[in-house]
């Protein structure tokens, strides 16, 4: 009687030992997967998926906290809304590549085109499990478009948004698969591609801002302005600056074998090059949300617990992070230029909770707390996309290049 | 009859006017800071720069003394006329170095080129940060670009072979004039700004031998 396999076939194939498991026998792999990073990801999807099964079957009362009073929770301020601003990145580096011609940036291009790709992706993914019945997600684009509606911009825009950053990232893809042709002839269309990805990124960042104007009642005079569309686009460009100086310098650290020792990628550089424009923008940053407040006059809020909360983030999230880049430019400092990048990050999260959370509702008794459930689900969701980020990134070539297609588009 | 309310601008227009202006006005020395130029320490000498307190060498190497020890680096032209540097070679910490003679070496385009000592000591201590980065000498030449640092032996001496304030001027101005013999034709490519030389003159005007030039010039001849 002949002996039986331990594993499947298919396991055994050279396609899925080399490019799936690494090159490792399937029990090796599974071994490597041991790890106390991975028991925490593990105890948290644990938790998150029967939380997300539970809420599409019992519906958003079951799970969350929200209520017709409080119909926005973390899930808008922070898969959506967050999610959208930090996954900015991808349209900052395509724009200084490509359309800036700043060839030294190229290095972080994939990197940060993967950030906002799976950013995007699990945006959608979180806007489906605020909505809830994701079959009918088609409804606003095809059967009942609001043609005025904000929404209906936002919703084509990113999932237009969605595709094209599908499409830039698939050259990696296509080269992990080795699809030559396919390869080449996407290779072609980068220009049109990468022009369409940064058109609709400054339209939908911006129209995302534009959103909260309808909520005069509801947000507070100090963050609500008619100039919330253009906060929102400006502050997206130096979140999309502080997210790839931030996960650009996370990805080298974690996957330095990845790195490319023939090709060695000068980090702290690129990392001082963006630090400049980070100085730039946050600063003019500052002064454009001055002039927001100049605008509606309300200058006697300053003085009250929200005028604290309002300074609070416009000195110590604006203004200090946009001093700090240059302190970091100035002294060829990359480890000031990450610190600064870190709490630019944190700024734009703080700016859209305050937009649509903290300052939001904020005259209304019944405040919001997030449930332990909407905490859980959120967690699963931002856990989803670095476990993804971390698989694609050890197979195919993101933070180096594949060595057929070095230079290539 | 009406008043006339022209010049009785709403309150919150002059407000919105005046900070644009302030930004636009704050935003210069910003970016200067950002930049890291330091403009009014240094003078134009038409297309060379050389700031005050800076001793220049012939093989245009130079020196400024600070505090009981002398920082030596690479002058503006010196950087212009070799273009981005791939490698510094640098001496031990503790080395001696004699004025005129080679001090450190600089690679550039696949040629290694000696630069002479402006002055007489021992190395205590060389700029590690452009060993990884040696682009960053070019940025700010006088500044953060300084290569090492000497604990001098005759330092009065020394100085008085360096050239230094109209001195320096007319060094560099020597130096231009000399350059400017050798410029031909197809040199306007490589010019910006309607005149001042891109780095890496001497690969532009002559890519085969210019390292022939670079040393000739290197070498204070």
């Amino acid at each position: 009687m002949s002996e039986r396999p331990l594993t499947p076939a298919f396991l055994e194939s050279p396609f899925v030992k080399e490019k799936v498991l690494l090159g490792m026998p399937l029990r090796t792999y599974v071994k490597s997967l041991f790890t106390p990073w991975n028991a925490i990801a593990a105890a948290i999807l644990l938790a998150g998926i029967p939380t997300l099964v539970f809420r599409f079957w019992r519906g958003l009362g079951a799970v969350s906290n929200l209520s017709q009073t409080n119909p926005w929770g973390i899930w808008v301020a922070f898969d959506i809304v967050c999610g959208v601003a930090l996954a900015a990145g991808g349209y900052t580096v395509a724009c200084a590549v490509y359309i800036f011609g700043q060839k030294d940036y190229r290095p972080i291009l994939r990197p940060a085109i993967l950030t906002g790709f799976l950013g995007y992706a699990l945006v959608v993914f979180g806007l489906i499990v605020d909505l809830g019945q994701p079959w009918r997600l088609p409804y606003q684009f095809f059967l009942t478009p609001g043609t005025t509606a904000v929404m209906y911009e936002v919703g084509w825009c990113v999932m237009l948004y969605l595709m094209v950053l599908g499409l830039e990232f698939l050259p990696a893809a296509l080269e992990w698969l080795g699809l030559v042709k396919v390869r080449r002839l996407l290779g072609s269309l980068t220009i049109g591609i990468i022009v369409l990805g940064v058109t609709l990124s400054t339209l939908h960042q911006s129209s995302l801002g534009a959103f909260f104007l309808m909520t005069p009642g509801k947000l507070h005079p100090l963050w609500y302005s008619p100039f919330l569309p253009i906060f929102f686009f400006v502050s997206s460009i130096s979140a999309g600056i502080g997210m790839v100086i931030v996960e650009s310098a996370i990805s080298h650290r974690a996957f330095h074998d990845q790195l490319d020792p023939a090709a060695p990628v000068d980090l702290d550089k690129i990392t001082l090059g963006l630090a400049k424009g980070g100085a730039v923008v946050l600063f003019a940053y500052f002064f454009i949300r001055l002039q927001g407040l100049v605008a509606s006059g309300r200058f006697d809020l300053l003085a009250t617990g929200w005028g604290a909360w309002y300074l609070f983030e416009m000195l110590g999230f604006v203004l200090l992070p946009s001093l700090l880049f240059a302190l970091a430019a100035r002294r060829h400092s990359a480890r000031l230029a990450r610190a600064a990048g870190l709490l630019t990050v944190l700024g734009v999260i703080l700016n859209r909770f305050n937009v649509s959370l903290i300052a939001f509702n904020w005259n209304v008794a019944d405040r919001y707390v997030p449930s332990a459930g909407e905490v859980i689900t959120s967690l699963t969701i931002v856990t989803i996309g670095v476990l993804v980020f971390r698989w694609i990134v050890n197979r195919m070539p993101v933070v180096h290049e594949h060595p057929d297609w070095r230079g290539a588009h | 009859m009406h008043e006339h309310s022209l010049l009785s601008p709403y309150t919150a227009k002059a407000l919105e006017y005046g900070l644009a202006i302030t930004y636009l006005l704050l935003f210069i020395p910003f970016w200067r800071f950002v930049q890291g130029e330091t403009p009014a320490h240094a003078f134009g000498f038409g297309w060379f720069q050389v700031p005050n307190g800076v001793h220049l060498h012939a093989g245009h190497a130079w020196a400024r003394p600070e505090g009981g020890m002398v920082e030596v680096g690479l002058d503006d032209f010196a950087h212009k006329l070799v273009g981005p540097l791939d490698q510094l070679r640098l001496p031990e910490i503790g080395a001696p170095v004699r004025q005129g003679q080679k001090a450190f070496s600089l690679v550039a385009g696949g040629q290694e080129l000696d630069v002479l000592s402006p002055i007489d000591g021992h190395v205590v201590a060389v700029n590690e940060a452009l060993r990884a980065h040696p682009e960053g000498a070019l940025r700010d030449p006088y500044g953060a670009g300084w290569l090492m640092k000497v604990e001098p032996r005759w330092l009065t001496g020394n100085l008085k072979n360096l050239f230094t304030g109209e001195g320096a001027r007319r060094f560099l101005d020597a130096a231009a004039g000399r350059l400017a013999q050798q410029l031909t034709p197809q040199l306007g490519v490589v010019l910006q700004d309607g005149g001042t030389p891109v780095h890496g003159i001497a690969r532009a005007l002559d890519p085969e031998h210019w390292d022939e030039m670079a040393r000739r010039f290197l070498g204070g001849k």
